[in-house]
Parts: C-alpha cells; structure tokens; sequence
C-alpha cells in the first residue's frame, strides 16, 4: 500500500504524525481508522523496506511496527533505523502477539520503546502512543535543557563532578574538564588535579578533604591551581555527600567553578575600598577599622596602643611649585618610608586575628594614608609613651632624608602629633582628635618635631576653635578697630604718617594681634579682615584731613595672599574714591619674609599699585632673605627697620652695623628709610646719627585710637612738649654730629 | 444470507466443519464504533480488504498442502490471525492462533491435515464475508 502522503501534518504538537507498518493490509487499514479518528496524521508502509525509504525524508513522531512481516520484518527495521541520524529517539511501538514473549524481550533489544500487543482495543493503542509521545517530549526537553547547561557552564567556566568512594573514582563532565584545560577525552584522577595545585596549599587542602570525609560534610573552598600551560587558576568547588539507598555514604557530588576573574575583581574592590590608590597604604577606611580592632584588643588584654598623626611640613611649596605630579612622586617615596618605620603589615584577615592568640593584634600595626599629606600610623601594642616618641623619632628621622623629585632635591619634614590609649582617648576618634592636637602644636612651635598628647594642648586647640568662631563674626558685629601709630621725622619734630593696626575688641578687652592674625591668616579670613582695613584707613584719612589737614599716608599691612588678588588695585581705588581722597593716603607694608616668598605672583600687583600712587613699603626689613637684586627693581618707597636691630643699637655693634648697611643701601637705592621701634632716646640718637631720621616707637607714641592720634598732636607734637623733640633739637644743634639727614621724599617709583 | 439471530452466514457448499460460518457480531460492532453513521463504509471497506487479503491467503494455503513448510504456514496463520479476528471470522482466528502456537512449540503435528483445516475455515470465512458483503 501506498503511504498517504497527502495525511502528514507537520503540526505535531497537535496531530502527532505516526507511521505505521504493517504487511497485513486489513490490519494496516483498521488500526489507520482508528488512529484517525483519534486525531493521529498516519502514514502507512507495508513493509520495511518501503517503511525506511519514507524516513529518508520524513520524521515522524513516533513509529508502530509489525514485529513479524515477510522480507525486512520488524526488528530489522528497528534496528536499522536506530542506526539512522536523527532516529535514535524517535519513539517506536513494536505490534507482537499476545503470547510472543521471544517477539517482546527482541523487541526491546532492538532498540524499540515499548510493545504493544496486537488487538482492536484502540483506546488502550492511542494511550501507549500518547504515553510513548509525551516521552518522547520530556526526553527532548531533558535533552535541550542538559545542552544549554552545558553552554551556559562551559560560559561560567563551571562544570560538574563525581567521585565515588570506591571504585567509582572521580568523574568530571566535559565542561569540568575543560575547567582545568583538559579535553572531553581525557582521563583525569583525583590525584592528577592535587598534582595541579601547588605544594605549600596542597597540604592544607588535602586536610580539608579528609575532615570533610571524616565527618560527611559539605565542602566548599577556594583550590589554587596551575594549569599545565603554567597559566595560575582559582577553582571554586562545593561539593555535598550522596548516600546510597541503605543511608550509607557512597561519595560526593558537585560543581566546579574558575573563579579567577572573580577573584580577581573582589580583591582589586577590596583593594580599592582599603586602600589608597595612590600609595598602596591603608587608607582611611581600612586604618579605623585596623585602630577599631587595635583597641578592642588592647582593653581585653590590658594593654596601651598609640596612634601617631603625621602631617608634612612644607608639602603645599612643593605641591604647588613642582606641580601635582612632583607632589604625588614625593608622597610615594615618604609611604615607602614610613612604611619602613614600623612593622607594617599590608593585609590583615579578622579570622586571623581571632586564631593567632595574644599576640595577634601585632598584625594590626601599619601606616596609613589618611588624605593629603596626612599619614597614620597605628602602634597596637606600646609600653610606654617612650615607645611610641621612638616610632615619632624614626619618622622624623626618616623624612629628613632628601627626596628626589622631578629632578628636584627637595627637603621634608614631619610633625607628629601621639595619642596613647586609654589615656588620650577612648575611641579611635577621640585618640585621632587628640594626636591632630598635639600635631598642631608642633606646627604652632616650628614644625619638624614630635609631641604626645597632653589636657593643655587640648584646652589650647578648644580656645583656638573658639577664637575661630568668634573672629568669623568679629567684623559683622563692628568688634574690630584701627589704631594708629605715627610715623615721626625726629628733625622737623612732626607727623610723617601712620600705620594702621588692627585690634579686636572681644567681650570688653583689647585682643593683640599676635593673637588673632595668625589664626586669620591660616583660616583665610585675613582676605576679608584686610579688606575692612583698607576701608577703615581711608575713611580716618578722609576724617583726619578735615580735622588737622593731614596729608601724609596711612599704612596698612597686607599678606601677601592678597597683592595676588585681581581685585587688590580696584578695591583700594574704591576705598579712597569713596571717601574722597587720593591715592596716596594708602600706603602698603608688606613683609620682606612675604615679599619674598610670593616674589613673582606679587610683582604685577606692586606695578599696578604704584602707578595709581600707592606707595610700598618693606615691613621687618633686614630679618629675611632679600634678594639685593630684586631690591633695585621692585616698585617700592620705603625700607622699614626690623625693630629687633633697633632694639639692640647701642648694646651690640652689629646691630649698628646692619641698620648702617640698611640706611647706606636705601640712600643709594633712593628708598626712604624707617626704624620701627624705637623705644628710648637713646636709639634715636643712635639712629638720627646713622643718618635714619624716620622712626616710629613707644618713644613717640603706641598705637592709640584715632581720637588720641589727634590729641597727641595737638598736645605734644605741636607745642614742641615731648622728651624726644629736645633731645632732636640737642642733636641737631651740634654739628660735628650732624649726620646727613633721611626722610627726603623718596622717588616715587622706578 | 443471515440466519434468525442476524448473524452472517456462509452458503452451503464449503468443507465440513465449517460448512457454515457467521461473522461474530461483537467484532463487527467493534468495527462499525469506527464509523458509527456508516459514512466512510469502514465495514464494507475492512471486509473488502480481508476478502481480497483471505483471497490471496487461501492460495498460498492450499499450496502447503502440499508444500508443507512450517514457515510460511505459521506466517500465514500470524496474519490470518489477526485480521480474521478484527472481521469477526472466529473460528478462523482461533484456528490460526491455535496453529501459531503449536508451531512455535515445535509440537508434533499433521501439518498437511491442519493445512487442510485452515483452508476449509479460510473459505467458509470467506463465503461469510461475502454473503455479508452481498447482504
């Protein structure tokens, strides 16, 4: 018979497509009704032969054959199909006789799913092929699905394995093999992968594996490997116990996974949350959590522990004048210094700390980074206070040494601020606070030196804190006031001008500068404390002018953080235009330490100032490092002595020496020269008879209230009242000592 | 020609025991539930077949009388089996069955009288068949 073509389905999932082969045609007939009816497509042979010249080009869902037909009978076909691509699971149904039991048990041997014997009971017939079909399917599904874990283990480079206890051996999949780079064929013991793992973990592994037998536990661990191209691996593998059907234990079962990747990128984000990226040290993270640990130890075990601050000196110079890349270079090299100082340890694991006994915390030691140039380092263990100055001195002594920097022979210093627990601090944060205050202190004393903690240091840096607060709001509340002390020409007995100087009034006393200019100048608030005085001086001026006529210049002192600011020139021009005066009444003193430090940034402004008429003058000349050079060719008016020179002429003769050399420069420079100062007559005349004839000093008059300036003119200054006019007037009366007068007007400007 | 109870009969004419023979109704009730309204003619179709299938059968048959090969008689009676059975040719089916298995057995046997036997049910199978086709 002829098969029906014209009957094939392709929509399985809902007509399943049978062939069905027999050689009897009635039987042919009748089970094809009957699998019709059912909703089966059929395609009917009559033979083997014809039966396997259709599946050439058709494969149907599943197959029924006669076990018995002449020429190719049943078993053959099955047989021979099984060997045809694509027909290994195609579900075949082999038709016997009741009693046919040889038929049954060949039936299977061939290769057939099931049996079914033969009779019209086609209900029962379309169950077994609905039975075989859905087998069929679950077996494709298992198929695809054991595929695509397949290629999604082979993807996370994971395979499985067996090991059996005994016998068995150990069983890998494909895909776990090719995790340790051996290929689908190759023969692998258990043995040959500890080969793979190298030696100092091997023993460590091989005792977790046999802990793990002993006890039946699951296993889960992290192996090392190096594969036999050399390339370093970690594997991942978890395993669990299997039991066989009487609870005995029969070996293990699991998975294998290379998670070197993994690893890799969890201890660079590790790295990156503990460490300073720049240095390779602890950074601030990974050093409160060691000083944590460090103290919790320390109050079991009774001990002390210190934390050292280390801030560098001098670092923002070389920062900004070697540039950023030159300031990193020098922080590299001062890590690996610091490093050296202690017994720094790069990586600590909590199980360690808790296995190693007693002396544990000593893993904790390290130096950290903890921001800028500020440096950490954490003692977990000192005797006394003596132990940790030690450390100090080792780091000071180390950052003495030169570093070499973008070509650059560069000097750094340290200051190292100790706290010890428990005395300094309870908390890390607290011993962190308190060695930031003794660090400062060594700043506030000269930098380059150690100091430990103590209760007065903090009352110091709390009144600081507060004297900070207070000077923010010092202007805005009118708290601050300008006093005046004027500048004399000791010959004509008269005013030259006055020097502006800043006093804070605070809760009803009269707060020194010494006092607060430092703390304005580090916190910055200088820039706007300057600015005031500027205003302040011109508006006296203006005032002054319309009270006595006077029309000298009022100084005011600057940092010279603001002769670096754009808006220097069109501030003062609005200071003085605004009250109505000119220029001129604003003189600048800026000091020769400053002057120098910052020579080229404050160049420009000095021009620029000077061409609108405002004068420069050189505070505390003589005490700093002037170059003679620039000397000549800097825009400025006025040298003023160091009072430190004056104040020892007559007593030492070197002090002489210097202010003669001063005034001999400034004449020749065509400078005017001013002693500050001057507290007795006896400097004077030392001064007049040099050839100084400017001077300011409690000789004359300190620095009073604007109202009292006035006064003092008024009242000694002008009736001629004073010590110093008579003794002026005894000098110049006698010739021979006449000395060539200063205080002509300087040129102006060069 | 149906008898009183309206079962298949067989002519007169055939060999003995079988002289006359119905076809058994509950077979072919089995096969009208395949086509309950009798559109597809799945009775009259099936017994065609097995007229034509017997037909050819019965040839090969009365060859053995002679031929006597065990083979090809127990083959002929595996088939017969099965499609008498389905048609309702029952003592035709049993006989098959019963010669099946005695040959399977390899048990001693007049193979040229049981040869006999099967072709004489063959026929009065076949008269019924045919009677029911002419009915």
């Amino acid at each position: 018979m002829l098969p029906s073509i014209a009957f094939v389905d392709t929509n399985l999932a809902h007509q399943p497509g049978v062939l069905l082969v027999d050689d009897d045609e009635v039987n042919l007939l009748l089970t094809a009704l009957a699998l019709r009816e059912r909703g089966f497509t059929l395609v009917e042979a009559s033979s083997g032969e014809q039966a396997l010249a259709l599946l050439r080009d058709w494969t149907p869902d599943i197959i029924v054959l006669d076990a018995l037909m002449p020429g190719l009978d049943g078993f053959a076909t099955c047989s021979a199909l099984r060997r045809m691509p694509g027909f290994e699971n195609v579900p075949v149904l082999m038709l016997t006789g009741l009693d046919d039991d040889a038929s049954i048990a060949r039936a299977y041997e061939v290769g057939a799913s099931d049996f079914y014997v033969k009779a019209p009971q086609w209900s029962l017939l379309t169950g077994r092929l609905h039975y075989l079909l859905r087998a069929s399917r679950t077996r494709i599904e298992l198929e695809r699905s054991k595929s695509k874990l397949a290629r999604a283990q082979s993807l996370a480079r994971m395979g499985s394995f067996d090991w059996r206890r005994q016998g068995g051996g150990m069983l890998l999949s494909p895909e776990a093999l090719r995790v340790f780079g051996f290929g689908p064929q190759d023969a692998v013991t258990l043995r040959s992968l500890l080969r793979m793992v190298p030696q100092d973990e091997r023993c460590a592994l091989l005792r977790l594996l046999h802990d793990s037998l002993r006890q039946n536990s699951v296993l889960a661990t992290d192996v090392p490997i190096v594969l036999f191209d050399g390339r370093q691996r970690i594997i991942h593998a978890e395993a669990e116990p299997e039991f066989n059907d009487h609870g005995q234990y029969a070996g293990y079962t699991g998975i294998l996974q290379d998670v070197t990747e993994r690893r890799h990128a969890e201890d660079k984000i590790r790295q990156l949350a503990n460490f300073d990226a720049l240095t390779g040290l602890p950074n601030r993270r990974q050093l409160l959590w060691r000083a944590e640990r460090a103290l919790e130890q320390a109050r079991r075990l009774q001990h002390q522990c210190a934390l050292l601050l280390i801030d560098l000196d001098r670092f923002k110079i070389i920062n900004d004048t070697l540039g950023h890349g030159a300031g990193d270079e020098l922080l590299v090299e001062v890590a690996r210094r610091l490093r050296a100082c202690v017994r720094h340890s790069d990586q600590v694991m909590e199980s360690a700390l808790e296995a190693s006994g007693a002396r544990s915390h000593r893993a904790l030691e390290a130096v950290g980074r903890l921001g800028g140039d500020e440096f950490v380092a954490l003692l977990p263990e000192v005797l006394d206070d003596q132990d940790a100055a030690r450390v100090a001195q080792r780091v000071l002594d180390a950052l003495r040494e030169p570093i070499f920097v973008s070509g650059h022979e560069c000097f750094v210093t340290g200051s190292v601020g100790v706290a010890i627990y428990p005395r300094d601090g309870a908390t890390v944060l607290d011993l962190l606070r308190n060695a930031d205050v003794a660090m400062y202190s060594v700043k506030a004393q000269g930098k380059n030196s150690a100091a430990i903690f103590s209760p007065l240091l903090a009352g110091r840096g709390r009144e600081k804190l507060e004297v900070e607060t207070a000077l923010h709001k010092a202007i805005e509340r009118d708290e601050l006031v300008l006093h005046y002390q004027p500048k004399v020409d000791v010959h004509a007995a008269r005013m030259v001008g006055a020097e502006a100087l800043m006093r804070w009034q605070r809760g009803g006393r009269l707060v020194p500068p010494g006092d607060f200019i430092p703390l304005a100048e580090e916190t910055g608030l200088i820039v706007p404390l300057s600015e005031w005085a500027l205003r302040e001086a011109a508006k006296q001026a203006r005032s002054w002018q319309q009270a006595f006529g006077f029309a000298d210049a009022i100084a005011v002192n600057l940092p010279s953080r603001l002769f670096e600011r754009s808006d220097l020139v069109e501030h003062i021009h609005q200071c003085v235009t605004s009250c109505g005066v000119p220029h001129r009444v604003i003189q600048l003193e800026i000091t020769e330490d400053n002057l120098m430090k910052e020579l080229q940034n404050v160049i420009p402004a000095l021009h620029r100032l000077n061409e609108i008429g405002v004068e420069i003058s050189i505070d505390d000349f003589g005490t700093g490092y002037s170059s003679l050079a620039y000397l000549t060719t800097l825009p400025i008016s006025e040298l003023k002595i160091d009072r430190s020179f004056v104040r020892d002429l007559g007593i030492t003769p070197q002090s002489s020496a210097v202010v003669t050399a001063i005034i001999a420069l400034a004449r020749s420079l065509g400078l005017r020269v001013v002693a500050e100062g001057v507290e007795t007559l006896r400097q004077m005349e030392v001064l007049h008879r040099l050839g100084c004839g400017l001077m300011q000093g409690f000789l004359f008059s300190r620095g009073v209230p604007p109202d009292e300036l006035q006064s003092w003119l008024e009242q000694t200054v002008l009736p001629r009242k004073a010590a110093w006019i008579g003794a002026a007037s005894a000098i110049e009366a006698a010739p021979a000592r006449a000395a060539v007068a200063a205080g002509g007007r300087p040129r102006r400007s060069r | 020609m149906t008898d009183e109870r309206g079962n298949a009969t067989a002519g007169a004419g055939g060999p003995g025991p079988a002289a006359t023979t119905r076809l058994d109704d509950a077979a072919l009730a089995k096969l009208r539930e395949l086509d309950p309204d009798g559109r597809r003619s799945v009775v009259a179709r099936v017994l065609i077949a097995f007229e034509s299938s017997l037909a050819r059968w019965l040839v090969q048959l009365e060859d053995q009388r002679i031929q006597s090969d065990p083979g090809t008689v127990n083959h002929i009676a595996h088939t017969l089996k099965s499609s008498a059975g389905s048609v309702g040719a029952t003592d035709l089916a049993q006989a098959c069955a019963d010669l099946e298995r005695r040959l399977r057995a390899s048990e001693a046997l007049d193979l040229p009288a049981e040869t006999d036997r099967l072709v004489a049910l063959g026929h009065a199978a076949l008269g019924a068949v045919r009677a029911m086709l002419r009915a």
